[in-house]
């Protein structure tokens, strides 16, 4: 057998092996890494609670503590003010695999209610201001700890729990990529700065606070000890913006905002063409002879400006390559380009857009967009869990519920509480339901069926 | 946490601060002491970025490159660099044993095989099926080390339509398949404009996000580990990471047809919640919910706005959200954007009702600046014997009992080989030396 044909079969062979590996029809017959964990919630819009929605989505049970009523901010932010079903958008995502107990802390009886979930669990996740949850509720940390020494309990915020922004001083998302330096080096240089598309400093911040989490999992798998997490949304975009500092320390000078260039790897950008944009990047010589032969120029690989990474960014020929690039594109069509890519190897994509993620035969396959047949709101189409795991892969369950809607199985099945207990509880308001707004209350169907 | 009466009775702040400080991380555990990581990543910051997250959590890892060192190290602003290094690698590089590997020898591959049996971890980034062809994938090293924990980070991924295509990426190119750029920047206003157009993250954050979630599925997978001795082969794509992060985006597509586009500095599902200009720069406001609403109305003495726009679903009107814009620029601009934060906090002190959340757009150079991340210790600088004095980004948790930390900048290529291979394969200086003339380090 030739070596060429042998290497095809090996490739099929392994591409059959990692298919049916991470089969999504097998999910729900495997376990789940995280199953052994019961995480309680208490936050509010996306740092905290996103961070819990990685956990469950692992495997671990949640338990996402609102207030009765409104609940949780978060639900009314939809795009436009487009109610869907009478659930937000983003809720039906992000509160995806999680119980919702309503409980008003305001109340002792409440609080009492709420540290017996904690004596039953082993994480707790919350995004107030600093010290809020101790000063206004008399539950923070300090009181948590008595009640379950094991209990591991990250408190997320925008500054962090002690230093000079803490008091007083709330934070969003926006707020931490203004403060950070992200939204100064995103955009073009003479224009504003920008924010980003979406609350990346919530859901990149939950990811990294949820693995703060996980290492103090494996720390407690060894020694039985919980901890305390102070966990910075500001300080995490810090830690991201990659050469950013190293430059400032070496050069004293500030990073300015580069556009669609990439000026630390070139050539490395995001390009018009003739039907739409694409990305087009070269990591190392080899990527960059494939693409000077796309441009119809394999011999800029060969000139002494071009043909190593260090000499392509030298500015002045990372300069007059971005020309070309822009002038080769601009006539091309992007497909045309992604193709040559993936024959010539080196980067290129198409900038994508919803449509493209939902209609993806790729992403379905892998699960990075799912649909989940839904006990209240039926087909619900999201992007799924994202690293794909052999043994305990993530999975959907079902999507975000109204205000308490898990009220009786909580207190019944965690706690022990009879029907007639649950009862008293719900009359007294120490627990309680949606109001009638949108973005708490169930669909209309729903209700009506219940009248 | 053990009880200590002594500090029970400190403010909340005080308290946290005492527990926290990273001042005091030498003294503690780290949460991954013992576990061993072998980071394969060649030209990618995701694998960099990850082997980095569970390096300060305490694991020990053995960094391999090529023998000329890794691509990576070349990538600078400008190319420039520390010695033989970029200033990008030299924020990776963090408490990293430096050895070298030539995976093209037969030697090599063995050598590696037999790193891998010791490892908990494995990263890396190669195309797909490039270290299964070459006998040390998952499939061949799991055979020896059941227990192995092997992340691969590819932005196609190792299955699916797309994944056996041989298809290269970057950070650019993860960012514009994840659905980000098409919905940051400013929109198109009339013709075509140069600035206008879907804009990358100045930042590699499909390389961050990739990164953050391999390093969160590596540690889901050792605490599974730990119940059940199983390893397992995790697939993370730097673009599917990023995509994650955009909420709603595909299922306003699925429920309602619509595709999310650029709205600048705006938010569809939040506002009053933008940067706006000030008399010294930006500043970011926002006052969403009702009560915060007349917080930032009450602050900027404006009960008129207030009255105009009184509900959530008034406020998230796109023509009314232009006019509250106005209001806030016509406003903001007479105050530089510490004045308006003093603004803030003094309202919080004296009235309280409500909540406006408010920061300067702050260049790095600001950042650097601030005392604040001075005193949390997010920032820090080293010195490294080789590579000098390093301003360096620190781990961004404080934790009470298994702080991160940061021990050592960077090391030269392959200057740990006499190190890590004596310690773990007895393989001493004459048959190191050997090798190196082989071309197998």
């Amino acid at each position: 057998m030739n070596p060429v044909a042998e290497r095809t079969i090996a490739r099929n062979d392994f591409f059959d092996f990692t298919r049916a590996l991470f089969d999504l029809k097998k999910v729900f017959g495997k376990p789940e890494a995280l199953s052994d964990l019961r995480v309680i919630e208490f936050g509010t819009l996306f740092l905290g609670p996103v961070t819990s929605t990685f956990l469950g989505e692992f495997g671990a049970e949640v338990i996402k503590v609102e207030l009765p009523g409104a609940g949780d901010t978060a639900r009314s932010l939809t795009p436009w003010g487009q109610f869907w079903k009478n659930a937000a958008l983003s809720w039906l995502s992000e509160s995806r695999n999680k119980y919702h107990v309503a409980i008003d802390l305001h109340k002792e009886k409440g609080r009492d209610l709420f540290l017996e979930l904690i004596s039953k669990s082993d994480v707790v996740v919350e995004n107030m201001r600093a010290g809020t949850l101790e000063r206004k509720f008399g539950i923070g940390y300090r009181q948590l700890r008595e009640v379950n020494p094991r209990i591991i309990y990250a408190a997320n915020s925008g500054f962090g729990q002690w230093g000079p922004y803490t008091t007083g001083r709330a934070s969003y998302d926006a707020v931490a990529q203004a403060v950070s330096g992200l939204a100064s080096i995103t955009g073009f240089q003479g224009h504003p700065p920008l924010k980003a598309g979406i609350w990346i400093g919530d859901y990149y911040g939950a990811l990294m606070s949820a693995v703060s989490i996980l290492a103090a999992v494996n720390y407690r798998d060894k020694t039985g000890k919980g901890q305390f997490i102070d966990f910075s949304q500001s300080e995490n975009l810090i830690r991201a913006l990659d050469w950013t500092w190293v430059a400032h320390g070496q050069t004293g000078k500030n990073r300015e905002r580069y556009g669609n260039r990439d000026r630390a790897i070139v050539p490395a950008g995001v390009y018009r063409c003739a039907d739409g944009f694409v990305a087009v990047s070269a990591l190392d010589d080899g990527e960059f002879r494939g693409l000077a032969k796309a441009m119809g120029k394999p011999g800029l690989a060969a000139e002494e400006r071009f043909a190593t990474v260090e000499a392509r960014l030298v500015e002045e020929h990372a300069g007059a390559l971005h020309a070309m690039l822009s002038e080769w594109a601009a006539g091309r069509k992007v497909a045309e380009v992604e193709k040559l890519g993936t024959d010539l190897a080196f980067g290129a994509a198409g900038v994508k857009k919803a449509e493209d993620h939902y209609r993806s035969r790729h992403l379905r396959e892998r699960g990075s967009v799912w649909s989940v047949d839904d006990a209240i709101y039926g087909e619900v189409v999201e992007y799924g869990p994202i690293p794909k795991m052999s043994e305990t892969p993530g999975r959907i369950k079902w999507a975000g519920k109204p205000v308490g809607y898990d009220n009786e199985k909580v207190l019944a099945e965690i706690l022990g509480y009879d029907y007639l207990g649950i009862r008293t509880l719900e009359e007294e308001g120490i627990i309680g339901k949606w109001s009638n707004i949108m973005g708490r209350k169930p669909p209309e169907e729903m209700l009506l069926k219940e009248e | 946490m053990q009880k200590d009466e002594s500090t029970d009775k400190l403010k909340w702040e005080a308290w946290a601060e005492r527990h926290t400080d990273p001042a005091d991380v030498r003294k503690k555990d780290e949460a991954l002491d013992g576990t061993i990581v072998l980071d394969l990543s060649q030209g990618n910051f995701a694998g960099l970025f990850c082997s980095s997250t569970l390096g300060e959590f305490g694991a020990k890892v053995i960094r391999v490159e090529p023998p000329g060192g890794d691509v990576a190290r070349k990538y600078s602003p400008f190319g420039l660099k520390v010695r033989d290094t970029g200033f990008a690698y030299i924020a990776e590089a963090r408490n990293k044993y430096h050895v070298t590997l030539n995976l093209e020898t037969e030697r090599g591959r063995t050598l590696l095989s037999s790193l891998a049996r010791k490892a908990d971890f494995l990263v890396e980034t190669f195309p797909a099926d490039h270290l299964d062809r070459l006998g040390v994938g998952y499939r061949q090293l799991s055979r020896e080390n059941p227990g192995l924990i092997y992340v691969a980070i590819n932005t196609f991924g190792l299955y699916g339509e797309e994944a056996s295509k041989g298809r290269r990426s970057s950070d650019v190119v993860a960012q514009a398949l994840s659905g980000l750029v098409n919905i940051t920047g400013q929109p198109e206003n009339g013709g075509p404009s140069e600035h206008a157009v879907p804009t990358k993250h100045g930042n590699w954050m499909a390389w961050y996000s990739g990164g953050g979630f391999a390093s969160f599925a590596a540690l889901s997978a050792l605490h599974f580990r730990h119940r059940t001795g199983k390893g397992q082969l995790i697939d993370v794509s730097e673009a599917e990471s990023l995509m994650r992060f955009l909420d709603y985006n595909c299922l306003w597509y699925h429920a309602l047809g619509k595709n999310r586009e650029r709205v600048g500095n705006f938010d569809p599902a939040v506002f009053p919640y933008t940067y706006v200009r000030t008399k010294d720069g930006y500043t970011f406001l926002a006052g969403f919910s009702d009560i915060n609403w007349f917080a930032l109305t009450s602050i900027m003495g404006n009960e008129d706005l207030r009255a105009k726009f009184p509900s959530i679903f008034e406020r998230l009107k796109l023509e009314n959200e232009k006019q509250i814009f106005e209001a806030l620029e016509t406003w903001a601009k007479e105050f530089t954007s510490d004045e308006i934060l003093s603004r803030v906090q003094e309202y919080d002190r004296t009235v309280g009702k409500g909540v406006v959340a408010t920061g300067r757009v702050n260049t790095p150079e600001d950042t650097v600046n601030e005392e604040n991340w001075w005193k949390r210790k997010v920032f820090k600088k080293i010195i490294d014997p080789y590579y000098g004095e390093i301003l360096l980004q620190m781990p961004p948790w404080k934790m009470s009992e298994t702080p991160p930390r940061v021990k050592t900048v960077c090391r030269p290529v392959g200057a740990d080989n006499d190190y890590i291979f004596s310690k773990y394969l007895g393989i001493g200086p004459s048959e190191l030396s050997s090798l190196k003339e082989e071309g197998v380090l």
